[in-house]
C-alpha cells in the first residue's frame, strides 16, 4: 500500500494535475479571501470557509479523475492486478494519495486564518471545528471521486461524473425538503426500495429463490413496522435521502460543535464508497 | 507447475475461451499460436489472475489462483501485449515501484534492479523517462518488470509485436536465455517465432486448443506421408504406367504445368520412405525426362492455416 501511495503522490507532481488542482483551489480561495475578508475588512472567517466548500465541488473531481481511469487507459492496471498486492491495498493507497494532496492544500489556507487572527478577531473554536470538518468531509468527497474513477476509462468522463455526483449530494437538501412526508408516500418509497434491491440481487445472482426470499423479508419488515409504529414512515423518504447529504453535517463543525455521530457518519460514508470501489474493481475482472 | 483445467471465458453470448485444458511443466518454453482474436490474450489474462474465468480452474504449484491469489501472483511475471508502463516515471523509478509491489525485499531491490536492467540491456536508459523511449526499449522495460520479482513463470503476450527485425531477433534470443532458468509461456501469431523459440506449441483457434505438440511432431502428424512434386516431359498415361511398379508409391495426382508439353505430378509415398531414387530410375527407364523434383514438406505456416481453417480435417488427423 505504501508503494502505491508513494507512486501516486509522486505522479501528482510529475504530471500537471497536482499543480492544476493546487493552483485552481488556491487561486479561487485567494479570490474569495481577498474580496470576502481583506477588501471588506471582515474577520468573518467561517464565511470564507463556507466558500471553500463550494470550491471543492469543482476541485475534488480534478484530484480524483485520473486515479483509476488513467491506469485503465494506459493498461497499467494489468501490472497492479497481476502483482502480489490486493485490491483493497491499491484502493486505499490511491485514496490516501489524493487525501494527502487535499490536506497539503488545505493546510496552506491556514495562512489566511493567521492573517485574520493577527489583524482581527478569529473565532478560534469555530475555525478549528471547520477545519476538522473539512478533513472528514474531504475524505468523503474523495471517496466518491475514487469510486467514479474506478468505473471509467476516460479522465474527462470521470471528472464530469464525479462533479455531477457531488452536485447531487449538494442538492439533496433542497430536493428532500420538497419531498412528500405523509405515511403513504413513506410506505410506497420503502416498497420501491425493496423492489430495487430485489432487482439488483436478481441481476447479480440470477437466482429467483434468493430474490423471492429478500422480497418476502422486505415485505414483512414493512408490514411489521407499519403495525408496530406507523411514525417510522412519516418523512421516511426525506430521512433516507438526507443520509447522503454530506454538507448538512458539516454545518455542526463550522458552529464549533464536534459531534461523534457526524465523525462516524463521514468515516462510514468514506468506508462505504471505498468498499464499493473494491467491489467494482473485482467485478470488472468477471465481466 | 502451471495447470489449466476446462478454462472457459464468456463475454455475454460470446465464448472467448472454450474449455481449454493444458499442463505446463517446469522449464518448458511453450508457445500459444493462433490468429488474432483466437483467445490467446484472454487465456493469458486468466492464467495471471487479471481476469477471472467463467468456469474451470488455474493451479500453479498446486495452488488454485482463486484461493491463493497473492501466492500465485508472486510466482508469475506477466508482460501484457502493451507493456504496463507509467510514462511520467524514469526507468529506474518504474522498476523500483514494480519491485516494491512484487514484494522484493527492500535491501535487495537496488541490486535486483541493476541485475534485470543488465539482463534485458536497458542500463543505458535507466535515467530516462519511459515516455521518451522507443517501442523496443519499452518492451524491454516491460520484460524487466515481469522478471524483477524473480518469478518461476514468465508469461509474455506477443513479446515481439511492433518491433523492428533486429529488435525481434534480440528479444527472441533473450527469451531463449530466460527459458534456461524460467518456465516461459509466450503467445504469437507469427509462426517462425514460435518454431524458433518454443519447444512446444499450443495452437488456439476460436477459443479452443486444436493442437498441442512440438513443432516437428506437428509437421509429421499432419503430413501423413511424404510428397514429391515432379515436372515431367510426358503424358499422364506414360507417367502412370512408368511409376506403377515403383515400391512405396501410394498415389499420383496431376496438375496443370506452366511449361507447355509437360505435366506436373505430386507423388505421395508411405511415411518415412525416400522414393526419389526409385522414381527417378523408373522414369528414366521409360524415357521420360524429369525437369524438376522437389519434396513438399509442410511448413508450420501451412499447418497453422490447415488447423485454423479446416477444423474437420484436424478431427480426422
Amino acid at each position: 500500500m505504501m508503494s502505491i501511495l508513494k507512486r501516486e503522490l509522486k505522479s501528482y507532481f510529475l504530471t500537471p494535475i497536482g499543480y492544476i488542482y493546487m493552483g485552481f483551489f488556491l487561486l479561487v480561495a485567494g479570490v474569495f479571501f481577498t474580496f470576502g475578508n481583506l477588501i471588506t475588512r471582515s474577520s468573518q472567517y467561517t464565511g470564507f470557509l463556507g466558500g471553500i466548500l463550494f470550491i471543492y465541488l469543482f476541485a475534488v473531481p480534478l484530484l480524483t479523475m485520473r486515479l483509476f481511469s488513467e491506469e485503465k487507459r494506459q493498461r497499467t492496471d494489468q501490472l497492479l492486478l497481476t502483482s502480489p498486492i490486493s485490491i483493497p491495498e491499491v484502493v486505499l493507497g490511491k485514496f490516501l494519495a489524493a487525501f494527502t494532496v487535499y490536506l497539503i492544500t488545505l493546510v496552506i489556507t491556514v495562512m489566511y486564518a493567521l492573517v485574520v487572527g493577527i489583524y482581527g478577531d478569529l473565532s478560534f473554536w469555530e475555525t478549528l471545528g471547520a477545519y476538522i470538518g473539512f478533513i472528514f468531509l474531504g475524505a468523503s468527497y474523495i471517496a466518491v471521486g475514487v469510486f467514479v474513477s474506478a468505473g471509467t476509462e476516460n479522465q474527462l468522463t470521470s471528472a464530469l461524473v464525479s462533479f455531477f455526483s457531488l452536485l447531487m449530494i449538494w442538492l439533496i437538501d433542497p430536493i428532500s425538503n420538497s419531498l412528500p412526508v405523509d405515511l403513504t408516500a413513506g410506505i410506497i418509497f420503502a416498497a420501491l426500495l425493496v423492489v430495487a434491491l430485489c432487482g439488483y440481487i436478481y441481476l447479480n445472482t440470477k437466482n429467483l429463490y434468493i430474490t423471492a426470499a429478500v422480497f418476502l423479508l422486505g415485505a414483512i419488515i414493512i408490514a411489521a413496522s407499519y403495525f408496530i409504529d406507523k411514525v417510522v414512515f412519516i418523512g421516511f423518504m426525506r430521512k433516507f435521502f438526507s443520509w447522503f447529504s454530506l454538507n448538512k453535517r458539516y454545518e455542526n463543525f463550522s458552529m464549533g460543535l464536534l459531534k461523534v455521530d457526524s465523525l462516524v457518519y463521514y468515516l462510514s460514508f468514506t468506508g462505504l464508497f471505498l468498499f464499493l470501489t473494491v467491489r467494482l474493481l473485482e467485478k470488472q475482472r468477471w465481466v | 507447475m502451471i495447470e489449466a483445467k476446462d478454462l472457459v471465458k464468456r463475454y455475454g453470448p460470446h465464448t472467448a475461451v472454450d474449455h481449454a485444458t493444458f499442463k505446463i511443466e517446469r522449464g518448458e518454453i511453450v508457445g500459444f499460436l493462433g490468429p488474432n482474436g483466437a483467445g490467446k490474450t484472454t487465456t493469458m489474462n486468466m492464467l495471471t489472475g487479471y481476469l477471472s474465468c467463467t468456469e474451470g480452474t488455474v493451479t500453479v504449484d498446486g495452488m488454485n489462483i482463486l484461493e491463493h491469489p497473492l501466492e500465485v501472483k508472486k510466482r508469475i511475471g506477466y508482460l501484457p501485449e502493451n507493456p504496463p508502463l507509467y510514462p511520467e516515471m524514469t526507468v529506474r523509478e518504474y522498476l523500483q515501484f514494480a519491485g516494491e509491489i512484487k514484494k522484493v525485499p527492500k535491501q535487495e531491490l537496488p541490486k535486483r534492479i541493476d541485475e534485470v536492467m543488465q539482463t534485458v540491456g536497458i542500463t543505458d536508459v535507466a535515467g530516462r523517462l519511459v515516455r521518451n523511449l522507443s517501442k523496443g526499449y519499452k518492451q524491454r522495460v516491460g520484460l524487466a518488470q515481469a522478471m524483477i520479482g524473480k518469478p518461476d513463470i514468465l508469461i509474455l503476450d506477443e513479446p515481439t509485436a511492433g518491433l523492428d527485425p533486429k529488435q525481434i531477433l534480440e528479444i527472441r534470443q533473450l527469451i531463449k536465455d530466460l527459458g534456461k532458468s524460467h518456465t516461459v509461456i509466450l503467445s504469437s501469431h507469427i509462426l517462425p517465432e514460435v518454431s524458433a523459440v518454443c519447444k512446444r506449441v499450443l495452437i488456439i483457434n476460436q477459443g479452443k486448443i486444436v493442437a498441442d505438440d512440438t513443432p516437428e511432431n506437428l509437421a509429421k502428424r499432419l503430413l501423413g506421408g511424404s510428397h514429391l512434386l515432379l515436372r515431367i516431359d510426358g503424358t499422364p498415361q506414360q507417367i502412370e504406367s512408368a511409376t506403377r511398379k515403383v515400391e512405396n508409391v501410394r498415389n499420383l495426382s496431376f496438375k496443370e504445368s506452366q511449361e507447355p508439353g509437360t505435366v506436373e505430378v505430386v507423388v505421395e509415398s508411405d511415411k518415412d520412405k525416400d522414393i526419389r531414387r526409385d522414381v527417378s530410375k523408373a522414369l528414366g527407364a521409360a524415357g521420360l525426362p524429369i525437369l524438376m523434383m522437389r519434396s513438399l514438406d509442410m511448413t508450420l505456416e501451412e499447418i497453422f492455416l490447415h488447423l485454423t481453417t479446416k477444423e474437420e480435417e484436424v478431427a480426422k488427423v
